[in-house]
């Protein structure tokens, strides 16, 4: 209903400005000390705490590692994290389903980062929100696993377009479970081609020292 | 984020523009969204308007320009789907990319001055 004295205003201005802007500062401010950090987003129960101590695991004695747990309430991820004896820091987000960048930012700037070389951000665990926002992270890492069923990257397609690294977990249920992985590859790589598909199992083992290799690679490349 | 990330972002940006214009009432918003932002538009609108109350913005309505999928096919070229689809939607082919759909920006306000 447009009357007289009613202007339009052109605005074309993205909604995500504001989290885009914390998101660059936390770009810089990880920059600036060459630290790589990877934004670790999946369902609840997916694998991402038992991901991040497989990398403390890998790291031990290298040094540097950080890591932020987010969700929406509790410390228990950060308790079970701080046990490696690495720096940990829990945010809570109660209300909203994702680590919101500017939090992240100030969580940044209170901790020690000198020796830090790689910081580990568990998101919330859900699909979506996570990815709607960026945290200014060099690599995203999606998990799924095989008992969340194939039909994920159609469901969630944002998360698996957005994510340079999709990690298939509990590949030792697959004979329990109806799963097609070639489907969820095929379903990755059309929503993002330049996807990097890897298939673990933490319990047997299988595929975890692949995964670790690469992300080793990839914290190296931002000495 | 979600919804009412979405509908606080909306608020904030509406009363800052309608501000920087010295309007005195924000009447309608135009959105850009595109599908794979998986935004229901019934839930986002309730939000903003619980959130707008009391403000220049307070009973403005929303309105969502959709942005489809766009779909790269590498025999059939371009096409659109109104949702996330790893089949071109033309000829049934997995050859494709998804290379649109994800938009959510803030087109236009109608304010009254």
């Amino acid at each position: 209903m447009r009357t007289d004295g009613n202007v339009r205003i052109d605005v074309e201005r993205s909604l995500l400005q504001s989290a885009d802007e914390a998101a660059a500062a936390i770009r810089a401010l990880l920059s600036e000390r060459k630290i790589y950090a990877i934004n670790l987003i999946s369902s609840p129960g997916s694998g991402k705490t038992t991901l991040i101590e497989a990398l403390l695991a890998r790291f031990d004695g290298k040094g540097g590692v950080a890591v932020v747990e987010g969700d929406i309430e509790t410390e228990i991820d950060a308790e079970r994290i701080r046990k490696h004896g690495v720096q940990v820091r829990q945010i809570n987000t109660r209300s909203s389903c994702h680590i919101q960048p500017s939090r992240l930012l100030s969580v940044l700037r209170e901790m020690d980062l000198s020796e830090t070389r790689l910081l580990l951000v568990e998101n919330v665990g859900n699909l979506v929100c996570p990815a709607e926002v960026s945290l200014g992270e060099d690599a995203r890492v999606v998990l799924l696993s095989v008992t969340e069923g194939d039909e994920k990257p159609l469901k969630y397609p944002l998360v698996f377009r957005t994510s340079d690294l999709l990690v298939i977990t509990k590949t030792d249920l697959l004979p329990y479970v109806t799963f097609d992985v070639d489907r969820v590859r095929r379903a990755a790589r059309a929503a993002n081609p330049a996807v990097e598909i890897f298939e673990v199992s933490a319990t047997a083992g299988s595929g975890m020292s692949t995964l670790l290799d690469r992300i080793e690679a990839l914290r190296a490349t931002k000495n | 984020m979600h919804e009412l990330g979405v509908a606080n972002e909306i608020l904030d940006v509406a009363l800052s523009e309608a501000e920087r214009h010295a309007a005195k009432k924000v009447t309608s918003i135009r959105l850009r969204v595109g599908v794979l932002r998986s935004i229901e538009p019934e839930n986002l609108f309730f939000l903003f308007d619980h959130i707008a109350r009391g403000t220049p913005a307070e009973g403005a309505v929303l309105e969502i320009v959709e942005e489809p999928v766009r779909v790269e096919c590498e025999a059939c070229g371009v096409s659109e789907a109104s949702s996330f689809t790893w089949e071109c939607p033309r000829c049934k082919g997995s050859g494709v990319k998804v290379t649109g759909g994800d938009s959510l920006s803030i087109l236009s306000l109608d304010v009254d001055s």
